[in-house]
């Protein structure tokens, strides 16, 4: 019993460990950004600032269904989190960080905050919402496919596993090529980096889900969103990267995918949602269906 | 020791009975139904779980014959488990149905009718009690006062009866026996036929690809008890049926390398994996909620027939696991929109609104059951789910596993439907002053979805039951341990989940707790881009709520054109023949006569 107790310490310390360098890393962003459209950027800290300041606010509540989606929410997403390997032997609970759990788990926050949301009454939420589900359908098959392929070259499901296979067999990213660009494509589609921030879309449906949220719901939301996205990049690094076998090595991993994933937004436009759809269906799936019909079936 | 032949013939004399009643007291004989499916659920699972049950007592002449199988078993208790919760709806709906003492007789005598079919142990048996499930059904549909449904119904089952009775008769033809066993002696190209056969029976029952049709037809129309035991009962009968025939029967055929299985059970599985991306594609779509459930019953169905055409420890326990998870969450949804139907009378979203400020409760369940029926933790379609993906992706069926994640992924989408628009979304002002579930209402909400949490959290007894039934098919058990279940490539441990997102949750309440109160505002002060909207109506999106991606798609599912072509040319034939044989045309008339007259005098000469 005192191992799990201890587990779920650490857990939660992974959780917090993953805010602090989530949003550390887009205030870092912002600044790149910043940088790179020739102006100076706002304070790397901006960001924990935004957050602390909304949580201390007091705010609306459109009925208990909106607050208690929100707990929902972040409640899924940080023990989502919890399960997340840092490195290969930094992990909370051992032989147990399946990929499916982040897959499902991750599930969990995001009912939770399409539950509140729609909650609100507020149509332009219930239209964000739809898309942000309608988006996940598109990334997420494509994703799997290439996923499925590493699970099964790699003989394991469990992170450190894969993480394990790929120091002693070179990182998928390398070997899998086509899987790793599939991926990357997911990965913005999950992360809501445009091309694929059909859902948030501030200028045409109000930021979405979002729109009515203030004060500490959207703080929350804020610590949920960052708390997502360390997830999804963990994933992507722990994947096709090789992971890492110290924490300096998955920072620097981490802030390369992210950056690039941020730049990559920074030069696009916008997708229509069906447009998304038809995107992913199209070359991607074809291509991680091929992959794997080649790996696998040989 | 309690007789089999007991339980089944108690039922309908239970189902008698409450007809006698319910000629003068209609909703006695209803209360009636619920003590009998109580009575048939508690000795199945008493006697059962202590293999007590007993075949040998004939108190109905020898060809009727019944064995105990721990396979049978699982399903009946599974089946009329869902009866008896289902029954408890029977005494709010009995009035509206014109004839209520035949509606607690049938549903009685289909309960006894599933238990016979369960418990056959040969196939004259089988044949006669799924015809009793067959009829009794048929006549439970019209009383939501559509005789449409029925008929289709009634074709569907018949092209499954028929070959089921074909199957049957053909193995007898070969092997002179009417035991179920016989159908693992055959081989050779006549095991292939009855495979076929008995695979179109199941796919029937079942409402899988190309049968999926009739699924949403009779769910959607039927009255919603009726509904939710189709969804979490009867349909179950076409899972039994192709449990059988795919791993009873081994006809010779191709074996796949690529992916590890014999062609006749790719097949299957493929055709499982069509059924997940139509059920899925037209679950989207669908206004009426209980249309929306029933497409989403013809997916799950697709679910258990991958998971059985795989043949694996993992997919069988899988397959098993989903038949359980989906029998609860998918009778919780229905009658969680049971009860908004009774309190609003109507199931289509786009008319509803708000209901979670009147039904919390049902609220709750409805909440519950879809997102077990999704299968995201911590509920039962979440540990049947991560199985069967461990199957597919063990077996690296490539295609397969797109069409699962699809339909898993898709799922999300149409489950999501109803809550968004039905129970959230702007509280209309025309269900002002609708009520909660009556208290025999809630009884049956709260307990099946207290289930799917249970074998959500702690799956080791419904595991334990599964490896009994998979070791009945040769099938070596699925390996547990104190916290996990070991999958093909990880371990899954559904307590850790539940209690780590059960802290993650307790950790953030009390952070938003601890935060300062927020101002409680109505749901009509909301951001509108400056515009003054003042009517609850104009501020509620439901209406075609995926538009762009229903865009996408075809509206009417392919196959339903060819139903069409073979229904146009059925009406064709009939014409023909009522034309020229049923006519009241003097014409026609006039010519029969004279031909017969004809035939009659120079008959010996032509």
């Amino acid at each position: 019993m005192s191992v799990i107790l201890m587990s779920m310490l650490i857990g939660l310390g992974v959780a917090l460990f993953g805010f602090t360098l989530q949003t550390t890393i887009g205030g870092i962003n912002r600044k790149v950004v910043g940088r790179m459209q020739k102006r100076y950027g706002p304070k790397w800290y901006q960001e924990f600032l935004d957050i602390f300041k909304a949580l201390s606010k007091r705010a609306i509540s459109h009925g208990w269904i909106y607050d208690f989606g929100v707990i929902m929410a972040v409640g899924g997403i940080t023990a989502t989190a919890m399960f997340m390997p840092i490195t290969d032997s930094l992990v909370a609970f051992a032989g147990y960080d399946n990929f499916f759990i982040f897959v499902y788990l991750l599930a969990v926050g995001m009912l939770g905050m399409a539950m509140s949301a729609s909650g609100s009454g507020n149509p332009l939420a219930s239209i964000g919402v739809m898309r942000a589900l309608t988006q996940m359908l598109a990334y997420e098959v494509p994703f799997m496919v290439v996923v499925i392929t590493i699970i099964k070259v790699s003989g394991t499901s469990s992170l450190t596993g894969i993480m394990e296979f790929q120091q002693a067999n070179g990182w998928f990213a390398l070997s899998l090529p086509i899987g790793f660009g599939v991926a990357f494509l997911s990965l913005l589609g999950m992360l809501g980096k445009k091309p694929f921030e059909t859902y948030i879309a501030p200028s045409e449906i109000a930021s979405g889900p979002m729109v009515e949220y203030g004060g500490k719901q959207l703080g929350l939301l804020f610590v949920m969103h960052e708390i997502a996205t360390f997830i999804e990049v963990s994933l992507f690094v722990h994947l096709f990267l090789g992971g890492a076998s110290n924490i300096i090595e998955f920072l620097a991993k981490y802030f390369i995918v992210y950056t690039v994933a941020n730049l990559i937004s920074n030069l696009n436009g916008r997708f229509k949602i069906d447009q998304v759809v038809v995107f992913f269906y199209k070359w991607p799936l074809a291509l991680a269906v091929l992959q794997a019909i080649w790996v696998l079936w040989r | 020791m309690f007789s089999i032949e007991l339980v089944v013939l108690s039922t309908l004399l239970a189902g008698v009975l409450a007809y006698i009643v319910s000629i003068k007291l209609p909703k006695l004989g209803s209360y009636l139904t619920i003590l009998a499916s109580l009575a048939v659920f508690s000795v199945l699972a008493y006697f059962g779980f202590n293999n007590n049950l007993d075949a040998e007592v004939n108190l109905i002449p020898q060809f009727v014959l019944f064995k105990t199988s721990m396979f049978g078993l699982y399903f009946a208790i599974i089946v009329s488990f869902i009866f008896f919760m289902v029954s408890f709806f029977n005494p709010y709906f009995i009035k509206d149905y014109k004839y209520p003492a035949a509606y607690n007789l049938f549903y009685l005598m289909a309960l006894a009718g599933t238990i016979g079919v369960f418990f056959a142990s040969n196939f004259i048996t089988l044949f006669i009690f799924f015809e009793i499930v067959v009829w009794t059904s048929m006549f439970l549909i019209p009383l939501g006062k559509k005789r449409k449904p029925t008929v289709t119904y009634f074709v569907f089952s018949t092209v499954g009866s028929f070959a089921m009775l074909y199957a049957v008769m053909f193995t007898f033809s070969i092997t002179g026996s009417f035991d179920l066993a016989a159908i693992s002696v055959l081989s050779g190209k006549s095991a292939l036929l009855v495979y076929i056969l008995l695979a179109v029976a199941g796919f029937a029952k079942l409402g899988a690809y190309p049968f999926y049709v009739w699924l949403p037809k009779v769910l959607g129309k039927s009255p919603d008890p009726v509904s939710a035991v189709f969804s979490g009962g009867i349909e179950k009968l076409g899972a039994f049926i192709a449990f059988m025939a795919i791993l009873r029967i081994s006809p010779a055929s191709i074996y796949l390398e690529a992916v590890g299985m014999y062609l006749q059970n790719y097949v299957i599985a493929i055709f499982g994996a069509i059924t997940i991306v139509v059920g899925t594609l037209q679950a989207i779509r669908q206004d009426d909620a209980k249309k929306l459930l029933a497409y989403s019953s013809a997916s799950n169905g697709g679910y258990i027939l991958v998971a059985i055409a795989m043949s694996s420890s993992i997919s069988l326990t899988g397959a098993m696991y989903h038949i359980l998870a989906h029998a609860l969450a998918s009778t919780a949804a229905f009658l969680a929109i049971a009860v908004v139907h009774y309190r609003t009378k109507t199931t289509k979203i786009s008319e509803l609104g708000g209901m979670i400020h009147h039904m919390p409760l049902t609220y709750m369940v409805y909440l519950m059951a879809i997102i077990s029926m999704a299968g995201i933790p911590p509920m039962g379609g979440f540990i049947s789910k991560w199985l069967i993906f461990q199957a597919v992706i063990n077996k690296q069926m490539i295609i397969v596993a797109v069409a699962t994640f699809f339909g898993s992924i898709g799922s999300f989408l149409y489950v999501f439907r109803p809550l968004a628009a039905l129970f959230l979304g702007q509280k209309l002002p025309k269900y002002k002053g609708v009520k909660e579930a009556p208290f025999l209402m809630m009884i049956p909400l709260i307990i099946l979805t207290l289930g799917s949490f249970y074998i959500g959290v702690i799956p080791n007894q419904v595991i334990d039951f599964s490896n009994k039934v998979i070791a009945e098919f040769g099938f070596g058990p699925l390996l547990m341990n104190e916290f996990g279940i070991q999958g093909a490539n990880g371990t899954l441990s559904a307590p850790i989940i539940a209690s780590v997102f059960g802290l993650g949750v307790v950790v953030i309440a009390i952070i938003f707790f601890i935060l300062p109160k927020s101002r409680k505002v109505g749901l009509m002060d909301t951001y509108t881009s400056g515009e003054f909207i003042y009517t609850e109506e104009l501020l509620h999106y439901s209406a075609d709520f995926y538009a762009p991606f229903e865009r996408l798609y075809p509206a009417k599912p392919l196959i339903s054109k060819v139903y069409a072509m073979i229904k146009e040319k059925v009406n064709e034939l009939g014409r023909f023949f009522k034309y020229w044989f049923f006519t009241n045309k003097p014409e026609v008339t006039v010519l029969w006569i004279v031909l017969i007259l004809t035939l009659l005098v120079w008959g010996d000469i032509l």
